[in-house]
């Protein structure tokens, strides 16, 4: 096969996968698969619209929802950093943003992991 | 079915005349690389148009960071012993919300000891393994430019640092598809997302032009890898792909997994790969013994640590690679100190037609991080 056509495929998927997903995002944005995925556990699953929305429009959190960003948060730090290494501790917030935006490139960690992350470790 | 030789052909074909040259080689390539580098940056640029308003979601000013490991290994491969010092400083500069300079360098050496001398001996090796510029484009996709670990299987780019890696040896395979000194040169679009409820999407996509500069030598080729991410499950399987284009312009391919239990400390992880060079897999599972009631301060820090690996050669034949096919046993005891500070003992049992040979190794192992700024913890 002629290398221009493989990556000719390569690039079609990427495109066609990051487009599928915006548009996921953009048609249904109460139904999207991050805030079903903020779900953990249905203790918290009242909390999982509430934790989403706020992880990315930044409002000001009442006390539930702050304790349910950390667990949520925590959860999503064990479950990425816990594949390549052992969980270190928290740094500092300026660190834990450079090694959390250094990490997202390395282990390509989703955004909405990313902000749910570095916010359990920065508090 | 009769092919005629002159069957009539769908590829564009350069126009030849009489007194009309052909481009040369040289040019055709130059052509085939701007063609790659108008895909990508059309790519990226439809991604960018789609998703305009996204931000990264740094609430805080990252800090530019001095960061990496330290180690000193010590092996006894067949009773001959190595004493293997080791520093890899990484330096991590965020520019702006969208930019990354990262790079990182290995200062080691092997000492072994010279007949009709006392003490070790060697030289110390220096090398940049790494020296990338990341474009975080949107939250779906960053582009790389510069050089970059080469994104074939999950060791080379994910588990290759010393405080990171269960067993200080590296996998018979690792050489399989990541172009020479372990790196490629040239640019990558990378990134991963949730494209479902239940699992996300990860992928690599690069080219890699040929360079002869010593120290920064890499391969032409072009790959990508792609993998499935389940949180629920704590499993991860990918594959990835590699095609060369340059000399045999073979392909490579490989597979690897992670998977980690969610009820057990229980790290598995496993690579399989493919080439021209040869073949061979690696599976490696890893038990922190928190689990156990007893010694709970000392044994939950202690991992207990199992790899089994073959290699079959290949084709062509490989200095980075066994010349016979080999097999590979390896058991081993980690002990975390504190956050960072490792202390391995591992042993492994090394079958081959060239001879049989034990391979024992200690180690210790430190991650450093050095803020270098104002950390916002004050």
């Amino acid at each position: 096969m002629e290398r221009r056509y493989i990556l000719v495929c390569l690039l079609g998927v990427i495109a066609g996968l990051t487009i599928s997903a915006i548009a996921q995002e953009h048609a249904n944005p109460a139904s999207s698969p991050s805030a079903a995925a903020a779900a953990p556990t249905q203790s918290t699953a009242a909390n999982s619209a509430a934790t989403h929305t706020s992880a990315l429009a930044k409002p000001v959190p009442d006390a539930a929802e702050e304790r349910a960003l950390r667990m949520e948060g925590e959860k999503r730090f064990r479950t990425n950093c816990g594949r390549c290494h052992q969980a270190p501790h928290k740094f500092p917030p300026r660190v834990m943003a450079a090694a959390i935006r250094h990490m997202r490139v390395r282990a390509m960690i989703t955004d909405e992991d990313m902000r749910l992350i570095l916010r359990y470790m920065t508090q | 079915m009769q092919v005629t030789p002159d069957r009539p052909s769908f590829r564009v074909r350069w126009p030849v005349c009489s007194g009309q040259q052909r481009p040369s080689r040289s040019v055709k390539r130059w052509l085939s690389a701007l063609r790659i580098a108008f895909a990508l940056l059309f790519t990226t640029f439809l991604a960018i148009q789609l998703n305009a308003q996204s931000q990264p979601g740094d609430e805080v000013k990252p800090a530019p960071l001095l960061t990496g490991s330290a180690g000193f290994i010590t092996t006894f491969d067949g009773g001959e012993p190595h004493l293997h010092p080791i520093a890899t400083p990484l330096l991590l500069v965020p520019i702006g919300q969208r930019w990354v300079f990262e790079s990182r360098a290995t200062f080691e050496s092997d000492l072994v000891q010279v007949p009709g001398q006392s003490g070790f001996h060697g030289t110390v090796e220096k090398e940049v393994e790494y020296a990338q510029l990341d474009f975080i484009a949107n939250p779906y996709m960053t582009v790389t430019v510069g050089r970059f670990l080469t994104p074939f299987g999950i060791f080379n780019e994910r588990l290759y640092p010393v405080w990171i890696r269960n067993l200080q040896s590296d996998p018979l395979i690792l050489p399989i598809g990541i172009g020479p000194s372990n790196a490629s040169t040239g640019a990558m679009v990378r990134g991963g997302f949730k494209a479902h409820p239940k699992f996300n999407i990860n992928y690599a996509a690069y080219f890699s032009a040929l360079s002869t500069v010593n120290k920064l030598d890499s391969a032409r080729f072009a790959g990508g890898r792609a993998g499935i991410f389940v949180p629920a499950a704590r499993l991860e399987i990918g594959g990835s792909f590699q095609h060369g284009l340059q000399d045999e312009r073979s392909n490579a391919f490989g597979f690897h997994a992670i998977w980690q239990p969610p009820a057990l400390p229980l790290d598995i992880r496993t690579e399989y790969a493919r080439s021209i060079v040869g073949s061979g897999y690696w599976v490696e599972s890893a038990y922190r013994l928190s689990q156990v009631p007893f010694l709970q301060n000392e044994l939950r820090r202690t991992q207990v640590v199992a790899r089994m690996q073959q290699y079959f050669v290949g084709e062509n034949a490989s200095d980075d690679l066994p010349s016979v096919n080999t097999r590979l046993f390896e058991f081993g005891l980690n002990y975390y100190f504190i956050d960072g500070l490792k202390a391995s003992a591992n042993y492994g049992r090394q079958f081959s037609s060239a001879g049989n040979s034990n391979v024992w190794t200690m180690a210790i192992t430190y991650r450093f991080v050095i803020p270098l700024g104002r950390t916002g913890g004050e």
